[in-house]
């Protein structure tokens, strides 16, 4: 199994059916299921970052004040290093699954949560921010795509943190059954995928809003 | 019959896992963000020149974690996760670029400027 992990499909051969029956691959499907379903999460991020481009011209500033004004970087740079680094060690935790180490597994978990927990801290403390110094979503058009990206942005992260706390409980009572294995791998999928989306966020909504 | 009486641990999704790949992606991407944000915060070029390198930064952070950490790649136990993404992509391209296209023209054509907005666009945020 783990040869034809590494093995790549020879796209001069490959076939688009498979000519005997496999056998069903529950792990496969149902992490391929759950890798579609992320796509469709994606779709709701275009949809909202075409928002942000329709939304940042000049005309939906409204008299309140451009993202220039009032972006402090550094909190935004906090959750960049708290999410890849969450993100890392949840991967040493995919690496504990790997070799059949429960502690590994449990252990790298936590401190992946911890740090998400950490991530939500800065996140609250930046939004917190704005809100004393009136920077509102119903200012203006601009200010309600720019908190409606952040906040949604934070809620995949807060369902991530209780999807890691359900995780660790699983692992601790069930061991590395094919259910578990299966969760885990799709809370991989999802976990990581958080940070791509995070790149995104950052560079686009932060970066380029200080910059315009 | 049909699951296989075999240790979930040995499912190629579980082998892939590889502590080197997400090292290397934790440290590009963040070299490529800090690199980013230095962009933003010294104005060392201009306002556009800035925004496509950090327009060019994240592209890069995209594909590296991609391969890296999402493990985008042509192995038996990933393609059809690659070809669903290589599929997704166009639609997520066109949606925003599409949206941001019409909108641009639209905004010309009905909007009222306000009195300093043709200015204002060509404007960096220190000279005022």
């Amino acid at each position: 199994m783990s040869a034809s992990a590494a093995q790549k499909v020879d796209p001069a051969h490959a076939t688009l059916w498979a000519r005997h029956y496999a056998g069903h691959d529950m792990i496969g499907t149902r992490t391929f299921g759950f890798w579609l379903y992320m796509l469709t999460d994606a779709m709701v991020y275009a949809a909202l970052f075409a928002t942000l481009g329709v939304l940042s011209h000049v005309v939906n500033l409204a008299g309140g004040p451009s993202s220039s004004a009032f972006i402090n970087p550094v909190y935004a740079y906090g959750q960049t290093i708290t999410l890849f680094l969450s993100v890392l060690i949840y991967g040493y935790s995919m690496v504990a699954l790997k070799n059949g180490n429960r502690g590994g597994v449990i252990g790298g978990m936590f401190v992946a949560m911890l740090l998400g927990v950490v991530y939500l801290v800065i996140s609250g403390i930046d939004i917190g921010n704005m809100f004393a110094h009136g920077i509102f979503p119903q200012v203006s058009g601009f200010l309600s795509i720019f908190f409606t990206i952040i906040i949604y942005h934070a809620l995949h992260i807060i369902v991530g943190v209780v999807w890691m706390l359900v995780m660790m409980i699983q692992v601790a009572r069930e061991g590395f059954s094919a259910n578990v294995v299966y969760r885990l791998i799709n809370l991989r999928l999802f976990w990581h995928f958080q940070a791509v989306i995070w790149v995104f966020v950052f560079a686009f909504v932060y970066l380029q809003g200080i910059v315009a | 019959m049909t699951e296989h009486m075999q240790d979930p641990l040995n499912h190629p999704e579980v082998q892939l896992a590889n502590g080197r790949a997400y090292l290397a992606s934790f440290i590009i991407s963040m070299l490529l963000m800090t690199v980013g944000l230095w962009l933003a915060v010294t104005h060392i070029t201009t306002p556009l020149g800035t925004v496509l390198m950090i327009s060019f930064l994240a592209g890069v952070a995209v594909i590296i974690q991609g391969y890296f950490i999402l493990h985008m790649d042509i192995s038996h136990a990933q393609v059809w996760h690659t070809v669903a993404m290589v599929l997704f992509l166009p639609l997520f391209v066109v949606t925003i670029g599409l949206t941001a296209w019409m909108f641009h023209g639209l905004y010309q054509r009905t909007m009222i400027m306000p009195p300093a907005a043709s200015s204002m666009v060509h404007m960096s945020p220190m000279s005022h």
